[in-house]
C-alpha cells in the first residue's frame, strides 16, 4: 500500500511548488512592474515641476524686461528668458501627452524664446527696443502669466493625486493602438483657447511665422496642368525609354498646404535593373523640384572630379546657367554635389541646387531644386560699402586666410545679406567667416570638417 | 561540500585580487601616458622668427608692420630680407634692440602672440584635420532607425518623405528642436513606442535618412503622416493632406 499512497501524493506537490513558484514570480514581476512605474511617473513628474518653473521665470523675466532700461540688464534678461522657454519647451516635449493638446503651447515656447533672442541681438547691435517690440513683449508676457496659472492647476491635480503621468505605460504595452487615447490629459484648456487668436509673430528669426509662410519666390506664374506635368517629367529624364508613369495620389489641400504645390509622379523604364524613378513637378511654373532614382552603385569607377563634370553638363543642359559648385560628399557609390548660383561674382548661397552622380555610369541619380525654387529672384545686388581691406581688418588677424570673395548668404531663415567671405584656418582647423560687406558687422563663421568623403560645414 | 565551498572562495579571493591589481596598474598607465604628452607638448615650444622663418607667425608680423606702415612689400610669411629691414626699423623706432629678430618682447610691442605652431611639425593637417568626434553620422543612422521601424516596405521616396517629416519638425515650433528629441517624444511614432526603432536599419533606410538630410523633401515641408487604415486619432483627420504615397498620407 505504501507506494501508491506514495504516488498518489507526487503530482499534487509538484503542482504546489510549481504555483508557489509562479506566485513568486508573479509578485516579484508585479512589483518590478510597480517599481518602473513609480520610477517612470517620478520622471515625468519632475519634468513638469521643472518646466514649471521654467514658465514662472519666463514670465517674470519679460515683467522685468518691461521696467528696465538699461541694456545690459536688458540683454542678461533677454538671454535668461531664450534659455528658460526654451527649457521649458523641451521638457514639456518629454512628457507624456497627447501632443496635440500642446501643440500651441510648444509653439509658444519657442517663439517666446526665438523673438527673445532676436532681441539680445538686437541689444548687442545697439538697437533698442521699439515701441512696437515693447507692445509684444508685454503681451507675451500676459501670455505667459495664463500659461502659469494653467500650470499651477494642473500641479494641484498632480498634487492631489489625480493625475499621473506614469499610467500610460502600464497599460500601454497591452494595447498599443489605445496608447494615444491613454495619454494622460494635461489640459491646458484655456491658454490653447488663447493661443488660436495668438497673433502671426514678426521678427528675424528661424521659428517667426513670416519665415514659415515664406511663399517659393523662383517658380513663376504659369500654371501647369497634369498631362503638361507628364510631359515636362518624361523630358526631364529625356535618354531613357519611359514604360509608365503614375501619379502619387494628392491630397485635398495640396494647394493651400504644401510648401511647394506639386505633382509626384513614379516613372517606370524598360531598364530591367532600375527601380522606378521619382520626380516632383510644382504646379505653378511646371519647374522639376526634386528628382530620385533610388538604383544601387555597385562600383566607383570615377573619380569625384569626373563626376563633377557631369554634374555642371546636367545643369547646362536643363537650363541652369551660372551655376557653381561649392562643396561635395561622397557615399555609397554617389557623389552629392552642392551648386550656388552665381551672378556678378557674387556667390549667392540661397539658391542651391543639389546633384547625386553615380559613380560607375556617371547618370545623374538624384536632383534637388527646392532650395533654388523657393529663393531664386531677380536681385538688385548692392554695391559693398567695404572694401575687402577693410574687411579684412575686421578678421582676426592671425586667421590664416586662403580665399576672399563676395557671397550672399541666408540670414534667420528668411532675409540675406551681402558678405565678404574669408575661407581659411585657425589653430589647424578650416573656418569660414562672413563679414557683412554693408555693416561690417561679422554674420558668421563655419567651421569646415574635412575626411576623405568630403567636405561638411557646421 | 565544505572543500567545494572552500575552493570557490579561494579561487573567487584570487581572482577578485589580481583584477584589482590590473585595474589599478591600467590607470596608472593612463596617468603616466598623460605625463608624457604633457611633457612632449611641452619640448615643442616656439623658436622666435628670424631671417628664413616662414608660416603663419611671419604673416602676421608682416600685416602688422604694413599696417603700422614699416613695411611695403607682399604679405607672404617668408622672412625675407625686406621682413628683416622692416623689423630692425620697428625695433629701433620703439626703443627694442635692433637685432631683425622677433623675439617676445618684439612680437609684444607688436600686438603680437607667437603660437601659430610651425607648418613642418604639423602635417597632413590639410586633409586629415582632427575633426574632434563632430559629424553627422550618428544622426544619419538614428534618422535610418525611425524610418526604418516606420516605413519599410515603403516605395523608396516614401521612406524618404518620412525622414523628413522628422527633419521638418526640428525646423518647426510646434516641435521640439532636434532630431532625437522628435523621434523620441512621447507618442510620436509607433515604432518608437513598440520598440521597433531598435531594429538594425537596411541599406535603405540609410540612404533615405542620407538623401532628406541633405535636403530631398518628397512630403513638400508635411509635418504629419498616418495610415489611413489603422490611424486611431480622431485628431489626425483633421490634418491637411498634400500627398500620399504608399501606404501613408502625408499632412500639416
Amino acid at each position: 500500500m505504501k507506494p501508491i499512497r506514495y504516488k498518489g501524493y507526487i503530482i499534487p506537490s509538484i503542482l504546489v511548488i510549481a504555483l508557489a513558484i509562479s506566485g513568486f514570480w508573479g509578485f516579484g514581476q508585479y512589483k518590478y512592474k510597480n517599481d518602473y512605474k513609480l520610477l517612470l511617473n517620478n520622471q515625468y513628474q519632475r519634468m513638469f515641476f521643472d518646466m514649471k518653473d521654467h514658465v514662472e521665470t519666463v514670465q517674470v523675466s519679460l515683467s522685468k524686461v518691461l521696467v528696465s532700461e538699461s541694456r545690459v540688464q536688458n540683454s542678461l534678461l533677454l538671454s535668461q528668458i531664450w534659455q528658460q522657454s526654451l527649457y521649458a519647451q523641451e521638457k514639456l516635449s518629454q512628457i507624456p501627452v497627447k501632443r496635440e493638446q500642446l501643440g500651441k503651447t510648444q509653439k509658444f515656447l519657442n517663439q517666446v524664446g526665438d523673438f527673445c533672442h532676436a532681441m539680445v541681438k538686437n541689444q548687442l547691435e545697439d538697437r533698442p527696443l521699439t515701441s512696437e517690440q515693447r507692445n509684444t513683449l508685454n503681451e507675451l508676457q500676459g501670455h505667459t502669466e495664463v500659461l502659469t496659472e494653467e500650470l499651477a492647476g494642473v500641479y494641484e491635480n498632480i498634487m492631489k493625486g489625480n493625475l499621473t503621468f506614469g499610467t500610460i505605460q502600464g497599460e500601454g504595452d497591452r494595447k498599443l493602438k489605445e496608447a494615444d487615447k491613454q495619454m494622460p490629459d494635461m489640459q491646458l484648456v484655456n491658454f490653447e483657447e488663447e493661443m488660436a487668436e495668438y497673433p502671426e509673430l514678426i521678427y528675424d528669426g528661424p521659428f517667426s511665422d513670416e519665415t514659415l509662410n515664406a511663399k517659393p519666390k523662383g517658380l513663376g506664374t504659369k500654371q501647369v496642368g497634369k498631362d503638361e506635368a507628364v510631359e515636362i517629367a518624361k523630358d526631364f529624364i529625356v535618354d531613357k525609354n519611359v514604360t509608365n508613369i503614375t501619379m502619387f495620389p494628392e491630397g485635398e489641400q495640396n494647394d493651400e498646404s504644401a510648401s511647394i504645390p506639386a505633382y509626384t509622379f513614379s516613372i517606370a523604364t524598360d531598364n530591367k535593373d532600375e527601380l522606378e524613378t521619382y520626380i516632383g513637378v510644382s504646379k505653378t511654373g511646371g519647374k522639376i523640384i526634386w528628382m530620385e532614382n533610388p538604383r544601387k552603385v555597385k562600383e566607383n569607377k570615377l573619380s569625384v572630379d569626373q563626376a563633377r563634370k557631369y554634374a555642371e553638363k546636367f545643369l547646362k543642359e536643363k537650363g541652369y546657367e551660372g551655376m557653381e559648385p561649392n562643396y561635395s560628399l561622397k557615399y555609397d557609390g554617389i557623389a552629392l554635389f552642392n551648386f550656388a548660383y552665381k551672378e556678378e561674382d557674387v556667390t549667392i548661397y540661397t539658391d542651391l541646387i543639389k546633384v547625386e552622380v553615380a559613380l560607375d555610369t556617371g547618370e545623374i541619380l538624384a536632383f534637388d531644386a527646392s532650395a533654388y525654387l523657393r529663393s531664386h529672384h531677380e536681385r538688385d545686388i548692392p554695391q559693398p560699402k567695404l572694401t575687402e581691406r577693410e574687411a579684412r581688418d575686421r578678421v582676426r588677424l592671425d586667421f590664416d586666410i586662403q580665399n576672399i570673395r563676395l557671397t550672399i548668404i541666408p540670414k534667420n531663415g528668411r532675409t540675406e545679406t551681402l558678405c565678404y567671405e574669408f575661407k581659411g584656418k585657425y589653430n589647424g582647423e578650416n573656418f569660414i567667416v562672413y563679414i557683412n560687406a554693408l555693416t561690417g558687422q561679422q554674420e558668421q563663421i563655419l567651421r569646415v570638417l574635412k575626411d576623405e568623403n568630403g567636405i561638411l560645414m557646421i | 561540500m565544505k572543500k567545494f565551498v572552500l575552493t570557490v572562495s579561494v579561487f573567487t579571493l584570487i581572482f577578485l585580487s589580481v583584477y584589482s591589481i590590473y585595474i589599478s596598474q591600467s590607470v596608472e598607465n593612463n596617468m603616466e601616458m598623460t605625463n608624457i604628452q604633457a611633457y612632449a607638448d611641452g619640448l615643442f615650444t616656439l623658436d622666435n622668427l628670424a631671417w628664413g622663418s616662414t608660416g603663419q607667425d611671419v604673416k602676421n608680423v608682416q600685416w602688422k608692420l604694413l599696417q603700422w606702415g614699416y613695411y611695403n612689400s607682399s604679405v607672404d610669411g617668408i622672412y625675407g630680407a625686406k621682413t628683416y629691414a622692416a623689423v630692425k626699423y620697428f625695433q629701433s623706432k620703439n626703443g627694442l634692440e635692433a637685432d631683425g629678430v622677433v623675439g617676445p618682447k618684439t612680437a609684444a610691442a607688436l600686438g603680437i602672440t607667437l603660437n601659430a605652431p610651425p607648418s613642418a611639425t604639423k602635417p597632413e593637417s590639410e586633409e586629415t584635420s582632427n575633426n574632434n568626434g563632430v559629424g553627422r553620422d550618428d544622426n544619419v543612422y538614428l534618422l535610418a532607425k525611425a524610418v526604418h521601424g516606420e516605413a519599410r516596405g515603403e516605395p523608396y521616396i516614401g521612406q524618404v518623405a518620412v525622414a523628413a517629416v522628422i527633419l521638418n519638425r526640428v525646423e518647426h515650433p510646434d516641435f521640439p528642436n532636434t532630431i532625437a528629441s522628435v523621434i523620441y517624444q512621447p507618442g510620436a511614432f509607433t515604432a518608437v513606442s513598440d520598440g521597433q526603432i531598435n531594429l538594425e536599419p537596411n541599406q535603405d533606410a540609410i540612404k533615405a535618412a542620407r538623401d532628406a538630410l541633405n535636403g530631398w523633401d518628397p512630403s513638400y515641408g508635411c509635418r504629419y503622416y498616418w495610415n489611413p487604415v489603422t490611424a486611431t486619432s480622431k485628431w489626425i483627420w483633421s490634418r491637411k493632406v498634400v500627398v500620399k504615397i504608399g501606404k501613408h498620407w502625408f499632412g500639416n
